[in-house]
Parts: structure tokens; C-alpha cells; sequence
């Protein structure tokens, strides 16, 4: 048997950044050249930071890189693109008014004399790329006008431009349709065929199945399992993808659904300023001591639905009712008024404040009101007294009210956001991914809340990528795909697989306009 | 950072740009050492005892003119350091202060020597500064105008409105220059100390910060106003009013301004003179920096800032060296404060210094 | 008849010819206001580069006259110019070891330069000459006027080309033109252009292309510098023949504007920065027609304002305008 040379090895390595936080800790693993190698693991896990040490981003704290049996160190990602590494970053890194043709030679551009950039050439460069990868793009097109899953082609050209030997593509179908994925992993295999190595980070099962021929398990910055996919079977690799005890099942609903319901939502749709139609004809309803799943690829209209329910944003079509009145078109403080409550989908985006006290964050949604103020003026000491009622009651690891939020880790920060939300018992709370990227306690501890809420009778719209999660608290799910609602199904009576199926758009699709189809 | 580190550090910025200065000085100066013991005792109060016994005391003028421009700084401090509050860069305290000015005056010489002429020229200062302010404010919220630009450009029409009033709406023909005519004695302050320009207004200064901190800590609107600049999509989203609070911001920095224009007008130089300089406002930003943005560290920085300020001209006074000096050291200061690497960095050499020294000698 | 009409297009291009004198400096500053804008570097310091490089210039020149007194007339005035540029591309390279190296913030090191170039120049200036006001007691030079030869008495074309009073323009307004149509084709079709449009608009994509980033910014706001000292010796050598305290008047900020105003393109930002040298052109004539010159100065502030305004208004009824189409595919669906 003939040992492949190795294209990319990890020995040890440490990342640790100067605020103390430890990344990475004894990292090791390596893939040999040709070879399509998964990095799975959870948020936070340390999978990015492994790839922006690959690439030159970061630079490891202890341990050593090899890239083709080289020892590298990469200051710079000028260093890794001259080794022959290349990234596909998650968040697409091109400049939104340059051409395709411009994005993909950058760093690298066809000059003729003068310093002048040779157009012609790029173009022509490009489109011999596209045609011998098979990714298809028009050279002259300005990439802030194309489709993400088109963009992400062009990141892929501009990598393969470069030379790039190796590549390295973090969560590459988080934002792809379901054809694009089919295209992409196309893509990449041919790639593979022609010698490029790749390693990819996904935390999908099916992807790593239909993808990779061997695997790195990360959790929590450490490797905790490597194998090569021939190796496993199914089983196999779920247990080592999961690694340990799946947490405790969140507990059953106790009360009833009853049959009135408190939330209904009919022909929602949303049209943006660029008049592409995010969301079209979502009809929902949501009873009292009911959670509602949303199941979804990601910018499938998740979250333009979350903020026509939050009055962050005006329904192009439709309404939603609370109990009868209409609550869609108001500002986000007259909804919250009627007792909508909302966890946003990017806590340090637009659910916290994260260079602010925890006192002041959770006043933001109570402040302008009794107990807490009268007449424009604050009390602060009775604001005080219930911020550190609610570090206690919810269990939150924090130094006290004075803290900055920014400051806690993301499981406690969603913990105070959930409580600041549920604050004013709410009648329906909007819930957009509330646990992701939070450490399985505190996700267990945020599930809880969530059932907790429903058991008093809330109405809840739960929002999430994670299927296991959705399946085990929700009553119904239905898909989102496309900005419509393409499946529904009652709990108990789908599994992950047919939810992944009508995520990706590949269920039969819904007949007429039936909102009240399952009970 | 710690206040009592951010402490050193400005001081020893402080202390940097002095240095910087003095070495400037003495390349300009035959007297380096005479301007620059100038430039640090002049706005001190000198008390002798005279031959007969009795304690006179000398130069209160300056020791009074060190108050009144930390009065006015003061003003104008929390003019930039409010709005910065809702992360609005306001570079607008100039005009604001020029419209105050203006407003304070007309009323005091239209409604004459009457009781209510003085607290009315108060609270025209005030609202002409905060409408002002809120112009800025209402173009950044309403249109997304930056507020740099804007603030510019409302300075320049500030001032051009500023010296078409005095000049043609306002002008006293019997002056020997283009001013107003004085204003009348109901409606200016009377000096708290004798043979300066200190009145009440210094008592004002720290009684605003006080009002200002109030605000900012114990009011929904200072609330809001520190949301909206801490995160503001985060803001909106908790149904926080951010265009309100953002512009609000604008023009309670302005009204601060505006007093600071009531001083210049009624406590200062009682009357208007068309060529008033521009630049006042700038010179809040090194404040606002001094403090950190701290409201309750203004007055102590505008007291420090214009101790240096009232030196320069003690110094130009008495020795061959232009007060321009102090914009070079007040420059070098902002510099020094807002270079966040530059302390870690000196530091850093500084002890790579030493361990060469320690290395050679061991 | 057609006498009139040629005195009218007389009259017009005195206007036209006097509105390219005064937007010299502007035009100037406002070509490196762009450039360091676009690589994503604010520079506030236009106004203390201005100052610096026009006091550079103007003391550069005296003192060459002084120190060579034997050599070439027409050097003195070069030398002056070649110490301007330098000075004032100096101070923008200290703006960009502040911001860059030091961790300075831009607009307020910006502003601190800027009082750093005030208090410098009157410094220097009362040191030198013993005045604080101007260095009229210095015999400074200008920098040569062109001249088209041939257009003496040529109605229209004579004043365009050579001015009012046929005495030709000074180089440096042939320099700002020159500068406009470089940078403008500098930024499209350059491969230097394009890097450094692309470091300014997303530095983590120009990073990841392996872009040297910082050092394009500090070719950007060098660059920047180097305009702006055109600008400014414009101002020293040209506009006038001394240097005055705070002689770019704003110039540098109007500039800034001019860059707002323009939409970020190297054609809008200069059409704005002659539209600011038309209203002191205006300010003089208007002021012929008893229209107070606090008016006219007005002007240029208030066109700004109501641009930013009318821009932002032009891009939100665009959106509506795409966004009720959408609503009607959506309603009709």
C-alpha cells in the first residue's frame, strides 16, 4: 500500500489570543494531497480558527503547520498563497462594485504597460477557469448584483486563480440551495480528481457522507476523533461527530393545545428595496401553549419573517393578529406593547449591547415604563435590584449588574436575552435560532425556558437550523424554502430526513392554500 | 481601561507634548526658559506683601480670564461630548455657539433694560444653540447625511448668518467698527470678581455638567441616547427611539453651545463684534478628549486645557514667543491622547532600552 | 447686435476663467480628499496640508533667492514648489504613522494636524519674519503663468485661454486639470487603482487577496497629501504671491465636502469643487450688485447640505420605486 504525501499536517497546534481565550488547544491531524478532508464540529468549536491559521490570519500560539511536507509559517495570507493555499471564507470576501473579472485576478491582475490593468485579460483568464472548473460566471458582471451561490463560484475562481494547490472552504453550502450544493460538491470533486486538495468545514452529516474521504471531529478547540470515511459506517460516524452523550431530551409538553388559536398570520409578504421578493404568501396560526417550528436553510426568509412579526420591518402583503389584532405594521415598541417578544437571530448584531452593562441591556425593553421609570426618570436601584433577581434566577455566570454584557460567554448573554424577552410574560414570543452557537447546558438550560413559557400558556414561533432541536420542542413544523412555506407536518410525524428534503426544496410540494392543515 | 490608568496616560501625554513644546520653543525663542515659566505660572495669581504690610494681589485679570475660557470650554466640551455619547462626531459647536451669540444679544437689546431681558437672552441662547444642533441632527437621522460634513458646512453658515446680523441688522453706526451697540446693563453679568470677567457663568459651567450627567445617567432619554450610540440596530430592535434620541443628542450638545455663546455675548464682551473669530468649537474636541468622553471629567479638563491657553498669552506677553505655541502643544496633545498604541509602543522601547543598558553593564 | 453677444460670452468666460482660478485649490485638495477616501482613510488634514505646503513653498522660494543669489530666476519659484509638495505630503504621512502605526482615530488626528499646521506655520512665520499676520516683508515668487500665444484680442477664446487681462493662467490651474484627468483615469485603469479601491471598500476581502492593505493606505493618504500640497502652493505661489495665517480658509474642508458631494467619483468631486470656486467668483460679482457677500459665502455650505439631502432622497424613491414593482409581482402572483 502506498502512503499518499501528506498536503496539509497539523502538529499540536495552539492558538490562544491575547485575551487569554485558548482557541485551539493540541490540534493534529492531516490530509493527504488529492484527498477531500471534513472538519465537523459545533459553533465555537475552533474550525475557523484552525483554517485562518491555515491561511494566515491567525498564527498558531505552539505547534507546527506543514503544508507538503514543508514547515510553514504563514505571517500573512500573502504567505499561504504563495504555499498554494487558498480560502473560501464563510463570509464571502469580495468587493461588492468591482467585476467578477476584477474580484478574481485581485492580487494577481494581467497589467500591460503603465501599470495598467489588463481587462481583456482578465476576462479571457477567467472565463477559461470557469470553463475548465465548470463554474459558470459572466467576467464583466458587477458581483454586488449576483446571487450568492454565484459569488461564491467567483471566491472559488479567485482561489483557483491564484494557483491554489489546497483549499479551504469554511461552511460552504450554509448559504447555497439545494441545486448550488449539488453543483459545488460537482465542483469539488473534479477539482479533487485534478489533484487539489481540499478541506471543508461543514456540520452537516450528509454532507460529510457525500463529500469527504476522511474526517476531523474538533470540539471545544481539541481534536476528539479523525477517521477515514471508509473506515465508518453511519453509525459510526455519528457517534464520533457527536462525541459524547447527547444532551437531555428538553421536557414534554404538559398542557394541551387548545383549539383557539392566539396568533394568525395570513398572506404574509415582503418585498425589499432592491424589489426582490423575500417572502411571499406565509399564512400561519399559533395556539396558546403551542410552539410552532420554522424549518429552513439559511436566507430562505427566516428572517424577514422574524421581522415583520417584530415590527422591525412592514409586510409587503398579509398581516398577523394577536389574539384578533392586527400587530404587523406597528413599531417594534407598540408590538412589544401587545406582548410580542422577540430573540433575535445575531445576539451581538441586534440582540445586545455588548460594550454596555448587563443592567443596561436588560433594560431595553422595560425602561420607558413603570416600575422601571416614571415621568422620564429611571430608578435605577429598583432596575438594579431585578437585573440581579435575574442573573440569580437564571443562572447566569456573571460578576453582577455592572458587568459588560460583552464580556459574558455567548450561553449566559442568550440567557439574559431570553429573560429580558420574557420578562413581561408575553402572549408570543418569536424565537430566531436561540441556541445557537451556546454551549449544550446553557442550550439545555435555554430549551427549558422555552418549554417553561409555552407551559404558561405563550404562543411560540420557534426559529432554528438545528433539526434536533425543532423536533423536540416543537408541536408543528413548517418549512421555509424560497420565502414560502413548502411543507408542514405535526410533530412526531416527520423526522430529520424528510424536513432536510423540503428544506432543500425537493418535497412534494403543498397543494392549494391550506394554512389550517394540520391541527 | 481603568480611570486611574487612562489618568496617567493623559497625563503623561500631557506631559510629552509639553516637553515637544518646550523643544519647539527653543528653537524659536532667545528666552525658552523666561516663556516657558510664562506659559506655566501665568495665569497664577501673584500675592506680595507690600512694604506697609498690606497683601496685595497682582494679575487676577488672568487668574480671571483662566476661569471665564474654562467656563466657555466647559460649555463647549459638552457640546461635542453629548452628541458623542450617541457615537455622533458634531463638529458643529462653532455655529452653535455663533447662533447662540446672536440670539442672546438680540434679545437683550430688543427687549432693553428690563428684569426678564437676562434670563430670556439665557434661554434664546440655549434654544438657538439646540436648534441648531437639531438641523445637524434631523439631516444625519431624516437623510444619513455624515455628520462631519454637515456639521462643516453649518459652521460656515453659522458664522456668514452671524456677520450679516451684526453687520447690517444689528450695527451700532456710532462704533468706530462693525458691532452691535453695547447691550444693556439688565440684560449682561455682572463680574463676581473685581477687575476680571468672571461672573456668574462660572458657576453655570459645572451646574451644566451636573444637569448633563443627570440626564445622561438617571433620564430614559440619556438612556436612549446611550443605546443608540452603543448599538443601534440593537436598539431599534428593542423599540428604543434612535432617530429621536440620535437627534436629541445633536441638540442638547447645541444648547450647551448656545450657553457658551450667551457667555461670550452677555458676561463676556457685552456686545457683538462682526469678526468674532470661529474656532472656539474646535478646541471642545480637545476637551471632550482630555475627558474621554467622561461628562464629569469636562470642567477639570477644561480647566487644565485653559490654564495652558490664558499661559500662552502671559507668555506672549512677556517674552518673544507667539501664543501660537500653545496650538502646537494643544495639537501635539490630541495627538499623544488619541494614539492608543503609542503608550505600549513607548513603554515597550523604554524597556528595551533599559535591558540593553542592564545587558551592557552586567 | 452680435456685439452684444460677444460681449455677454466676454463677460461669461472672465466668469468661467476666474471660477478655474478660485477652484485651483479646491479641485486640488479635493483629488486627494477622493483618493484617500477611497482607500478608506477619511482625511480630515487637507486644511493643514494646504497651510503647511503653502508656507513651505512660499518661505522655500524667498529664502533660495536669498541663498543662491546667483543662480536663475525661475529656479527660485521651483525650489518653493518642490519644498511644498514635500512639506505637505510629510504631514500627511505623519497622519497616516498616527492612524496606522499608532491606533489614532482618523477625523481627530485629522483635526489635530490641522491645529498642529496652524499654530507651526504662524510660528515659524513670526520667527522668520517677525510678523504673525503675512510674509509681505519677504520677497516670495509665483509660480510661471502659460501663455497661448496668438490669442491677442481674440474675443472669447483669448480671455478662456489666457484669462482676464490676456496675463495666461498659472500653471498649477493647467496642474489641477492634469491632476483631474490622472486620477480620474488612474483609479479606472490602473491596476493601482483598483487595489486600492478595493483595500478602501473591504479590507478583509483585499487582505485575503493578499493585498498589502496598510500599505495602500499609506499610499493613499500620502497621495492624498501630495494633491492637497498642490492645492496649497497653489494658494502661495499663484492665487496670491505671500503666505497669510490660515490662508486655506476652509479650502480643505469645502474639499472634504466636494468629495461627499460628488458621490465619491473622481468627475462629481470636481464639478462640486468648481461649483464651490463659482460661489467666490459670484461672492465678488454678486457683491457688485449689492448683494451682501455673507450671502454669497452661504452659498457653497447650503449646496452641500441640500445635495446630501437630494442624493439620498433620489436613492430612496428609487427603492421605492423597485420596491413597488416587486409588490405588484408579489400582489399578482
Amino acid at each position: 500500500m502506498t502512503v499518499a504525501p501528506l498536503a496539509i499536517a497539523l502538529e499540536g497546534v495552539e492558538k490562544r489570543y491575547p485575551n487569554g481565550t485558548l482557541a485551539n488547544s493540541g490540534v493534529s491531524f492531516a490530509v493527504a494531497a488529492g484527498e477531500i478532508h471534513a472538519l465537523v464540529g459545533e459553533n465555537g468549536a475552533g474550525k475557523s480558527t484552525v483554517m485562518k491559521m491555515l491561511y494566515g490570519l491567525e498564527r498558531p500560539t505552539a505547534g507546527a503547520l506543514r503544508i507538503h511536507g514543508r514547515p510553514v509559517d504563514f505571517r500573512h495570507p500573502g504567505d499561504a498563497i504563495a504555499a498554494g493555499v487558498g480560502l473560501v471564507a464563510q463570509h464571502l470576501n469580495l468587493v461588492p462594485s468591482l467585476t467578477v473579472a476584477e474580484n478574481v485576478v485581485l492580487g494577481h491582475e494581467p497589467r500591460r504597460a503603465g501599470g495598467r490593468l489588463d481587462r481583456a485579460a482578465a476576462a479571457a483568464r477567467v472565463r477559461a477557469l470557469a470553463e475548465q472548473s465548470g463554474l459558470a460566471v459572466d467576467p464583466a458582471a458587477t458581483v454586488a448584483s449576483l446571487p450568492v451561490g454565484v459569488r461564491q463560484r467567483v471566491e472559488i475562481l479567485k482561489v483557483l486563480h491564484r494557483g491554489a494547490r489546497i483549499l479551504l472552504l469554511d461552511e460552504p453550502t450554509a448559504v447555497l440551495t439545494p441545486p448550488e450544493t449539488a453543483t459545488l460538491f460537482a465542483t469539488l470533486r473534479q477539482l479533487a480528481e485534478a489533484g487539489r486538495t481540499i478541506l471543508v468545514i461543514t456540520h452537516k452529516l450528509d454532507e460529510v457522507k457525500a463529500l469527504a474521504g476522511g474526517v476531523t471531529v474538533l470540539c471545544q478547540g481539541r481534536v476528539t476523533g479523525s477517521a477515514r470515511m471508509a473506515e465508518l459506517d453511519e453509525g459510526a460516524l455519528s457517534h464520533l461527530m457527536v462525541g459524547r452523550d447527547l444532551p437531555p431530551p428538553p421536557p414534554r409538553r404538559t398542557a394541551r393545545t387548545r383549539p383557539v388559536p392566539r396568533v394568525v398570520a395570513r398572506g404574509l409578504g415582503y418585498v425589499d428595496d432592491d424589489g426582490a421578493i423575500r417572502l411571499r404568501d406565509v399564512g400561519f396560526d399559533v395556539a396558546p401553549g403551542e410552539i410552532l417550528g420554522i424549518a429552513g436553510v439559511e436566507g430562505n426568509g427566516q428572517d424577514v419573517l422574524a421581522r415583520l412579526l417584530s415590527g422591525a420591518a412592514i409586510p409587503s402583503a398579509g398581516d398577523a393578529r394577536l389574539d384578533g389584532r392586527v400587530f404587523t405594521g406597528l413599531s417594534p415598541r407598540a408590538v412589544h406593547a401587545l406582548g410580542v417578544a422577540v430573540v433575535t437571530e445575531d445576539r451581538l448584531h441586534d440582540g445586545a449591547a455588548p460594550t454596555l452593562s448587563i443592567l443596561d441591556n436588560l433594560l431595553a425593553t422595560r425602561y420607558a415604563r413603570p416600575p422601571l421609570s416614571r415621568r422620564g426618570l429611571i430608578d435605577r436601584g429598583t432596575a438594579r435590584r431585578w437585573a440581579q433577581a435575574v442573573i440569580d434566577g437564571f443562572g447566569v455566570r456573571a460578576a453582577g449588574p455592572d458587568q459588560p454584557m460583552g464580556a459574558l460567554s455567548g450561553g449566559n448573554m442568550q440567557k439574559l436575552i431570553l429573560a429580558r424577552e420574557i420578562a413581561d410574560a408575553p402572549a408570543f414570543l418569536v424565537a430566531s435560532q436561540p441556541t445557537r452557537g451556546v454551549d449544550i447546558a446553557a442550550a439545555s438550560a435555554l430549551q427549558s425556558r422555552l418549554a417553561a413559557l409555552r407551559d404558561q400558556g405563550a404562543a411560540i414561533l420557534l426559529i432554528s437550523a438545528d433539526l434536533d432541536e425543532l423536533l423536540a420542542l416543537s408541536d408543528r413544523i413548517a418549512v421555509l424554502y424560497r420565502g414560502r412555506i413548502v411543507a408542514r407536518f405535526a410533530a412526531g410525524a416527520v423526522d430529520a430526513q424528510t424536513l432536510g428534503l423540503h428544506m432543500t426544496g425537493l418535497g412534494p410540494s403543498l397543494d392549494g392554500d391550506d394554512h389550517d392543515a394540520v391541527a | 481601561m481603568t480611570p486611574s490608568r487612562e489618568g496617567a496616560r493623559i497625563a503623561l501625554a500631557v506631559g510629552a507634548a509639553l516637553a515637544l513644546g518646550f523643544a519647539v520653543m527653543a528653537c524659536v525663542s532667545d528666552q525658552p526658559w523666561a516663556a516657558f515659566r510664562a506659559l506655566l505660572t501665568g495665569p497664577l495669581p501673584s500675592i506680595e506683601r507690600a512694604a506697609d504690610g498690606r497683601v496685595v494681589v497682582h494679575r487676577l485679570v488672568r487668574f480671571g480670564a483662566w476661569l471665564q475660557d474654562a467656563t466657555t470650554l466647559t460649555l463647549v466640551g459638552l457640546a461635542i461630548a453629548i452628541p458623542f455619547r450617541a457615537r455622533q462626531f458634531s463638529l458643529g459647536a462653532d455655529g452653535q455657539l455663533f447662533m447662540g451669540a446672536l440670539a442672546a444679544a438680540a434679545i437683550s437689546l430688543g427687549l432693553g433694560d428690563t428684569p426678564t431681558a437676562l434670563p430670556l437672552a439665557f434661554l434664546a441662547a440655549a434654544a438657538a444653540g439646540a436648534g441648531w444642533g437639531l438641523v445637524a441632527g434631523l439631516l444625519k437621522t431624516r437623510f444619513e447625511a455624515n455628520e462631519i460634513v454637515t456639521t462643516l458646512m453649518l459652521n460656515v453658515v453659522a458664522v456668514q448668518v452671524y456677520r450679516l446680523v451684526v453687520g447690517r441688522v444689528l450695527n451700532d453706526p456710532s462704533a468706530g467698527f462693525i458691532t452691535t451697540p453695547p447691550l444693556p446693563e439688565a440684560a449682561t453679568l455682572a463680574p463676581l470678581i473685581a477687575r476680571t470677567t468672571v461672573t456668574a457663568m462660572v458657576l453655570v459651567a459645572p451646574a451644566a455638567v451636573a444637569a448633563a450627567l443627570f440626564l445622561l445617567r438617571r433620564t430614559t432619554l440619556g438612556y436612549e441616547i446611550d443605546l443608540a450610540g452603543a448599538n443601534p440596530w440593537f436598539a431599534v430592535r428593542a423599540g428604543v427611539p434612535v432617530a429621536r434620541a440620535t437627534a436629541l443628542a445633536f441638540a442638547l450638545g447645541g444648547a450647551f453651545a448656545g450657553l457658551a455663546g450667551f457667555h461670550v455675548s452677555n458676561a463676556l464682551l457685552k456686545r457683538l463684534p462682526v469678526d468674532l473669530t470661529p474656532g472656539i468649537g474646535l478646541e471642545g474636541i480637545v476637551v471632550a478628549l482630555l475627558a474621554r468622553g467622561r461628562v464629569g471629567a469636562l470642567p477639570l479638563a477644561a480647566l487644565g486645557y485653559a490654564y495652558l491657553r490664558v499661559g500662552a498669552q502671559a507668555m506672549e506677553r512677556a517674552t518673544d514667543v507667539p501664543r501660537e505655541v500653545v496650538l502646537v502643544i494643544q495639537a501635539l496633545i490630541i495627538l499623544f491622547v488619541v494614539s492608543d498604541r503609542l503608550a505600549p509602543l513607548a513603554l515597550g522601547l523604554a524597556r528595551r532600552a533599559s535591558a540593553r543598558i542592564g545587558g551592557r553593564a552586567a | 447686435m452680435s456685439l452684444d453677444l460677444v460681449a455677454a460670452g466676454t463677460v461669461a468666460t472672465v466668469v468661467v476663467a476666474g471660477t478655474l482660478r478660485a477652484a485651483t485649490p479646491i479641485i486640488f485638495a479635493s483629488l486627494g480628499g477622493l483618493i484617500s477616501e477611497l482607500a478608506g482613510c477619511i482625511n480630515v488634514a487637507l486644511e493643514g496640508v494646504m497651510l503647511v505646503a503653502a508656507f513651505a513653498g512660499v518661505i522655500t522660494s524667498a529664502y533660495s533667492a536669498l541663498w543662491f543669489p546667483d543662480a536663475p530666476l525661475w529656479l527660485h519659484p521651483w525650489l518653493g514648489c518642490a519644498a511644498g509638495l514635500l512639506a505637505g505630503t510629510a504631514l500627511a504621512g505623519l497622519l497616516a504613522v498616527f492612524h496606522l502605526e499608532l491606533g489614532a482615530d482618523l477625523i481627530v488626528a485629522g483635526i489635530g494636524l490641522n491645529i498642529l499646521a496652524q499654530g507651526l506655520t504662524v510660528l515659524l512665520m513670526a520667527h522668520l519674519t517677525g510678523d504673525k499676520g503675512s510674509t509681505a516683508s519677504l520677497t516670495s515668487f509665483a509660480l510661471p503663468n502659460l501663455r497661448w500665444p496668438g490669442m491677442d484680442g481674440v474675443p472669447v477664446l483669448g480671455v478662456l485661454l489666457n484669462g482676464d487681462g490676456d496675463a495666461g493662467h498659472n500653471v498649477l490651474v493647467y496642474g489641477a486639470l492634469a491632476a483631474t484627468g490622472w486620477v480620474a483615469w488612474a483609479l479606472r485603469h490602473t491596476v493601482f487603482g483598483l487595489r486600492l479601491r478595493a483595500a478602501g471598500e473591504n479590507a478583509e476581502a483585499a487582505l485575503a487577496a493578499g493585498l498589502p492593505v496598510k500599505r495602500l493606505r499609506y499610499a493613499g493618504l500620502l497621495l492624498s497629501g501630495l494633491l492637497a500640497s498642490g492645492g496649497g502652493v497653489f494658494l502661495g505661489m499663484g492665487y496670491l504671491t505671500l503666505f497669510q495665517a490660515d490662508m486655506a480658509a476652509g479650502r480643505g474642508y469645502l474639499a472634504l465636502a466636494a468629495v461627499f458631494l460628488g458621490g465619491h467619483r473622481p468627475l462629481g468631486t470636481v464639478a462640486a469643487a468648481l461649483v464651490f470656486g463659482g460661489a467666490t467668483v459670484m461672492a465678488a460679482r454678486l457683491g457688485l450688485l449689492a448683494v451682501p457677500a455673507e450671502v454669497v459665502f452661504m452659498i457653497p455650505p447650503l449646496v452641500t447640505i441640500a445635495a446630501l439631502v437630494l442624493v439620498k432622497q433620489h436613492q430612496r424613491l428609487a427603492a421605492r420605486r423597485r420596491a413597488a414593482a416587486g409588490r405588484a409581482t408579489l400582489l399578482s402572483s
